[in-house]
């Protein structure tokens, strides 16, 4: 898996590339442990890329929402591909997190 | 067409173990739905079988069987741990076990397969697909 990150305004966009699976959350841990540390208040996990994701994937997710929470923070999920999006309906995670087919809108929504 | 293998309880063998498994199968022509969700649950019984089972020994392997008839796909997979009871699994859908960073593995094996069976006190998961041919 790849990890790209930019800034869009104030906004810390996260992309990923590939599979999110027991191999590569911890780097996407990593990735979210320096948008804490960096003190970045709004989060956005593009998954345009993402082509797999398994439950550690999720729990990095969650992991990040409920820290970025603490912290007055907000996260937004977009761009899901169809078996993505799949695996968060199935597990009902769509009712924990703000999730937009685009990353405009998930932009424009913070 | 029959499968065997033993995996040593490593979670960093298990992508590549899926990867050389699904290569074996791809004269099924699956669909990539199907792919998807016997990648998925595969994955998700290997690591409960490593992490909860077998408690990350890698000197205690997971038993792997794959049983390959014309119009099903029956996946085993043993370790050698304590059991555990899996009738009383917490719903990670509910409302207050949503924001939980685990327990969604076997939720998931079940809604992605077709058919899901435990037997030796929980150490042994069989999972069924009926195959859809492209």
């Amino acid at each position: 898996m790849k990890i790209t990150q930019e800034k869009i305004n104030d906004v810390a966009v996260c992309i990923l590339d590939g599979e999110v699976d027991i191999n590569t959350s911890p780097e996407l841990r990593k990735a979210c442990d320096l948008l804490i540390k960096n003190n970045e208040k709004k989060v956005l996990i593009d998954l345009s890329g993402a082509t797999y994701i398994d439950s550690s994937g999720l729990a990095t997710i969650i992991e990040m929402f409920q820290r970025l929470k603490k912290t007055g923070g907000h996260l937004r999920l977009s761009s899901m591909s169809e078996k993505v999006k799949n695996v968060f309906e199935i597990t009902k995670l769509y009712k924990l997190f703000e999730i937009f087919d685009t990353r405009d809108a998930a932009l424009k929504d913070f | 067409m029959i499968i065997n293998e033993k995996i040593p309880s490593r979670l960093g063998l298990i992508p590549d173990f899926i990867h050389g498994f699904l290569k074996k199968i791809k004269h099924l022509s699956l669909g990539r739905d199907d792919i998807f969700s016997i990648k998925l649950a595969l994955e998700e019984a290997l690591v409960n079988a490593i992490k909860h089972g077998n408690k990350m020994n890698p000197g205690i392997a997971v038993e792997f069987r794959a049983d390959i008839q014309d119009n099903r796909l029956t996946l085993q997979v043993s370790d050698k741990g304590d059991g555990f009871d899996f009738k009383s699994i917490p719903d990670p859908t509910a409302q207050d076990r949503l924001v939980k960073t685990s327990g969604r593995g076997i939720f998931l094996i079940k809604k992605l397969m077709d058919e899901v069976d435990f037997s030796d006190c929980g150490r042994t998961i069989k999972m069924i697909k009926f195959i859809h041919k492209v």
